[in-house]
């Protein structure tokens, strides 16, 4: 079954290290919601299925593994709701 | 030591378009171009996707011709800041092979992995793990051809498109080369495939066999190197990463808003054009002494004349009084005008001492101070800040930047 995928952009919460590194805190879903991300699992140059390319960071939000993207400079998720 | 040269040459499928389709995918379900607004009628096709290549819509052809083909045709304006940052991450990836990566244009490349083929492998693993990393890491496809110089690895990428790899080596090049048509060799275009074909030279394969000594006779120098490249002789180096060939010509043309009806319409844009020209020539900190100017009516019909002035400049005066004198000369305007262009070539650093002419100097100085006057201005406080009292009488015909407007150049090969 092929599952659709959409492309969301969203707003993150990152933090940038001491060497310039850039890591994804939270996604801030709205106004209230926010989800922490636990881990990162994996940090790779991908492009998506949904659309665009650019660092892909494999994370465990949750408890659920989501991919999140760094594409040029705005964040995106493969979202399964449009 | 092996010192047989490898060379890829990699071209990332209709570019523009590709970059447009991996950026929204849906975009590869329909038939689309990459085009200019209409409205400010640089309404021509960039480049388009397989689909719409299905209804022959042809890069280089108007909005509207495209439109009449295939009228459910989605048109994208073009994202030229995208298109330079993804290509340039495609390149990244070719430059973790080798230091020689020579960029042709936005989306074409040669590398030269030679030295590398001991720690990567063959020239043909090399393509296929740089096509492998372009596409996973970027989601594009790219061409490449593999072979022993420049000329036959850019003939391979053409070979297979879209998303190809095609090796020539000196074992089979006669097969895969030689049948091809002449045109398709670089450097051949429409005037010398007539001449060639004059000689009953119809394919790549026709050339190489030729007399060379008669070929000379007829075509010179040119002659003499496409005779090689049909041979498989091409010792062009790939040049070094970061490597900028020196500028040879300087030029802005445009295709205005409104048609061009007389020598004054002509004289303002001309005007325009010709002190974007001059302030790049002041930029580089170069003269140039031949003026070429090119002329293209409403049928699309193209002319383009050229003269020698006495003295090197880099002042807009004088450039725009040379292109206005072989614009009265050449043009009748008969059809009105869309398009025009200005050029200046043959140039050179201005001698420390400056030759004075004998009759026309005066106030030379002069100008030069007020044009570099009206630069800096420019670049203080914006374009728009000083200008010209003639480029009010028609603000929409005047009303473009040339110099800041062109961030993509169409290169050569030489």
């Amino acid at each position: 079954m092929v599952i659709a995928m959409y492309k969301k952009y969203v707003d993150v919460i990152t933090m940038v290290d001491k060497h310039g590194e850039v890591k994804p805190l939270a996604i801030q879903w709205d106004e209230i919601k926010r989800y922490p991300i636990e881990r990162v699992v994996d940090i790779r140059w991908a492009a998506s299925p949904v659309g665009g390319s650019g660092l892909r960071f494999t994370c465990q939000i949750a408890g659920h593994e989501r991919i999140l993207f760094y594409e040029r400079n705005r964040w995106f998720i493969e979202s399964l709701q449009p | 030591m092996d010192n047989r040269r490898v060379v890829l040459h990699c071209d990332i499928n209709h570019c523009y378009a590709q970059i447009e389709e991996m950026k929204v995918p849906e975009l590869r379900k329909v038939p689309m171009a990459v085009g200019g607004h209409e409205t400010t009628r640089h309404g021509i096709i960039l480049a388009k996707n397989d689909l719409a290549k299905e209804y022959h819509i042809k890069t280089g052809e108007s909005l509207r011709e495209a439109y009449a083909k295939c009228p459910q045709l989605v048109v994208i304006p073009p994202n030229y800041d995208d298109y330079l940052y993804y290509s340039e991450k495609v390149k990244d990836i070719y430059r973790e092979y080798t230091d020689r990566v020579e960029s042709f244009g936005l989306d074409e490349a040669w590398i030269d992995v030679s030295a590398s083929s001991k720690i990567y492998g063959s020239g043909e693993a090399i393509a296929r793990e740089i096509k492998k990393k372009v596409y996973e890491q970027l989601g594009l496809t790219i061409s490449v051809g593999v072979s022993f110089n420049k000329v036959f690895a850019k003939l391979g990428s053409d070979m297979i498109k879209p998303d190809g790899l095609v090796v020539i080596d000196e074992e089979n090049y006669q097969q895969l080369v030689w049948p091809l048509p002449v045109e398709e060799l670089i450097y051949i275009g429409r005037a010398t495939k007539r001449k060639l074909n004059e000689f009953g030279i119809k394919t790549i394969g026709d050339l190489a066999v030729f007399r060379a000594d008669l070929i000379e006779s007829r075509m010179g120098k040119v002659g003499v190197m496409i005779h090689e490249f049909a041979n498989g002789i091409d010792d062009k180096s790939v040049a070094f990463t970061g490597y900028q060939d020196e500028a040879k010509s300087v030029g802005n043309g445009i295709t205005s808003i409104r048609d061009m009806r007389s020598l004054k319409d002509v004289e303002l844009v001309f005007r325009v054009l010709a002190e974007s020209v001059a302030s790049r020539l002041r930029d580089m900190g170069v003269e140039g002494q031949v003026v070429t100017i090119g002329l293209r009516d409403n049928e699309l019909h193209g002319l383009s004349r050229q003269r020698k002035l006495a003295e090197p400049t880099c002042l807009a005066d004088e450039i725009l009084a040379m292109a206005m004198q072989l614009t009265r000369e050449h043009y009748s305007f008969i059809l009105p005008l869309r398009s025009i262009s200005l050029t200046m070539s043959d140039l050179q650093k201005p001698a420390a001492v400056e030759q004075l002419s004998f009759f026309t100097d005066h106030g030379k100085i002069k100008q030069r101070v007020l044009d570099e006057t009206v630069d800096a201005i420019r670049s203080r406080y914006g374009f728009t800040k000083i200008k010209r009292c003639s480029m009010l009488l028609d603000d929409e015909l005047t009303n473009f930047n040339p110099k800041a407007d062109h961030i993509i150049f169409p290169v050569s090969f030489l």
